[in-house]
């Protein structure tokens, strides 16, 4: 079974045990599926002990750039796959281990988990402790939680929830794998466009306002992204 | 002090660039430093007409790239201040004459003369603008006071961080104190919350930059008037020393004060 993990290059999309044309079928189906989440992103391929020949190489190089998504790295343990790999002109090393991706303080190994169960506890996220200039676009499976402002321009598109500690601006969207019981909150919500699973919403429905500088949630209810105050209890 | 490259850029086209960086330029020599403009622009060359030296060329940049002639005889001297010099870009060719890896070697000839390379970067997030990035080591930003200007600022305040080259600072460009006071414009302080960059200098709009620009003399080589206060200000600032950001009065309020018309 297929698996999809941040890092900090971009997606880490793992290959499991079963054959190679059932996890291309597989595959297939979660871009289909999550073609909002996909569509624009970096990633790269961990193919495991799997023994891909030159035409299965090009055949899931066509496919994700079917689904615009850019291959940067294919990851084998086979040498002869990891060789054809490269000659196809792709890195065959990350920088970052898989594992040290996704940020925890007390240094455990971030939990795998399986697309669509964002919510489950201990799965993994992204801290961002900076401002989102326009054009940066953060995108994780899991959730993203940025420190500071997200600016006009800038995208956050999250498996999971979106949390900004700060004035959010830019598109977010949260449950981009399908979702729907996603959140995005933020100290301040000034988005361009809000999305949530297939749902959007966008700055027009939005209007800017002088009295939302209070911290809000968007949620989907009744297939409609709601923006609700955060009240102290 | 070691030898400084600073960039002058911006996202956005039309704001100031070339005068920022010309009158930088100026400022710096007047202040005794030993100084040269380089125009990024490469095919699309504008320096040389603002500085009012377009009829000195004889070599450019890529020349000296390629080969043609020496960095030496590509350097045009201007007489109006003690160590200023230009280095002028080729007009009938594009960004790709000239790789990052070239703009770098050529600062670091550059470096073994001058106290100051200021380089024109042209506008935009592609080649040109990576070739005058590659050499910096201090980026100057360019913004109007003005939405789609911030927008485009804040992205390549982006570009630059990713490039580890920041951080960047802000020239706000053509600020007029009035119509921010009556909410028409950004404010500094509108500005600096969207992108929270440090500002290095307020231009306040300045009716003498027009003429000045078309006659080809920086209004911070003899000027007292507001933008070239504002010159003189950054330039003391890229020096190292330390000036209170002030937005420079307008004339016509100086005129009010003194109750003349």
């Amino acid at each position: 079974m297929i698996t999809i993990k941040g890092l900090r290059e971009g997606l880490l999309i793992v290959f499991g045990e079963e054959p190679w044309l059932i996890q291309m079928h597989e595959l297939e189906g979660k871009l289909e599926a999550n073609a909002h989440f996909f569509k624009g992103g970096r990633i790269a391929l961990d193919a495991k002990s799997l023994v891909l020949t030159v035409d299965d190489l090009q055949r899931v190089i066509a496919l994700l750039t079917k689904y615009e998504v850019n291959i940067w790295a294919i990851l084998a343990q086979n040498e002869i796959t990891s060789a054809r790999a490269q000659k196809l002109g792709l890195a065959t090393t990350i920088a970052t281990p898989p594992r040290e991706a996704a940020r925890q303080d007390n240094g455990e190994p971030a939990e795998e988990y399986a697309v669509g169960s964002p919510e489950a506890e201990g799965t993994d996220g992204l801290l961002v402790r900076r401002r989102v200039r326009s054009g940066q676009v953060l995108r994780h499976p899991g959730h993203i939680v940025v420190i500071g402002d997200v600016n006009p321009g800038a995208q956050l598109i999250a498996g999971g929830d979106i949390i900004v500690w700060g004035k959010l601006q830019g598109l977010a969207h949260a449950g981009a794998l399908g979702d729907p019981n996603a959140v995005i909150c933020a100290l301040e919500l000034a988005p361009n466009l809000l999305r949530i699973a297939d749902a959007a919403r966008s700055s027009l429905s939005v209007p800017k306002r002088e009295h939302n500088k209070h911290p809000e949630m968007a949620k989907i209810d009744h297939q409609e992204i709601k923006i609700v105050a955060w009240q102290e209890k | 002090m070691h030898p400084i490259v600073v960039t002058i850029t911006s996202g956005k086209g039309g704001v100031g660039k070339t005068t920022c960086a010309a009158n930088t330029g100026c400022a710096l020599a007047l202040l005794q430093k030993k100084v040269v403009v380089i125009d990024g622009d490469i095919g699309l060359r504008n320096l040389d007409i603002v500085m009012g030296l377009e009829n000195r060329i004889v070599y450019d940049s890529v020349d000296v790239i390629e080969g043609r002639c020496r960095l030496r005889q590509a350097l045009i001297r201007d007489k109006r201040a003690p160590e200023l010099y230009l280095l002028p870009t080729a007009q009938t060719r594009d960004k790709t004459a000239i790789s990052p890896q070239q703009m770098v070697q050529l600062c670091d000839e550059l470096r073994k003369e001058f106290d100051f390379i200021i380089i024109d970067s042209p506008a935009g997030i592609e080649q040109g603008f990576h070739t005058c990035l590659a050499p910096a080591n201090r980026v100057l930003i360019v913004t109007n006071p003005e939405v789609s200007s911030v927008r485009d600022s804040d992205r390549v305040i982006g570009l630059v961080e990713s490039q580890e080259k920041g951080p960047a600072h802000l020239i706000i460009n053509r600020l007029v104190k009035s119509r921010v006071k009556r909410q028409e414009m950004l404010s500094m302080e509108d500005i600096v919350e969207v992108l929270s960059t440090e500002v290095i200098g307020v231009v306040p709009e300045d009716e003498n930059i027009l003429m000045s620009t078309n006659r080809g003399h920086p209004v911070a080589l003899n000027g007292q008037t507001p933008a070239a206060m504002a010159f003189h200000d950054i330039a003391r600032r890229l020096s190292g020393e330390d000036v209170p950001l002030q937005v420079q009065q307008s004339t016509s309020f100086i005129k009010r004060l003194f109750g003349r018309g």
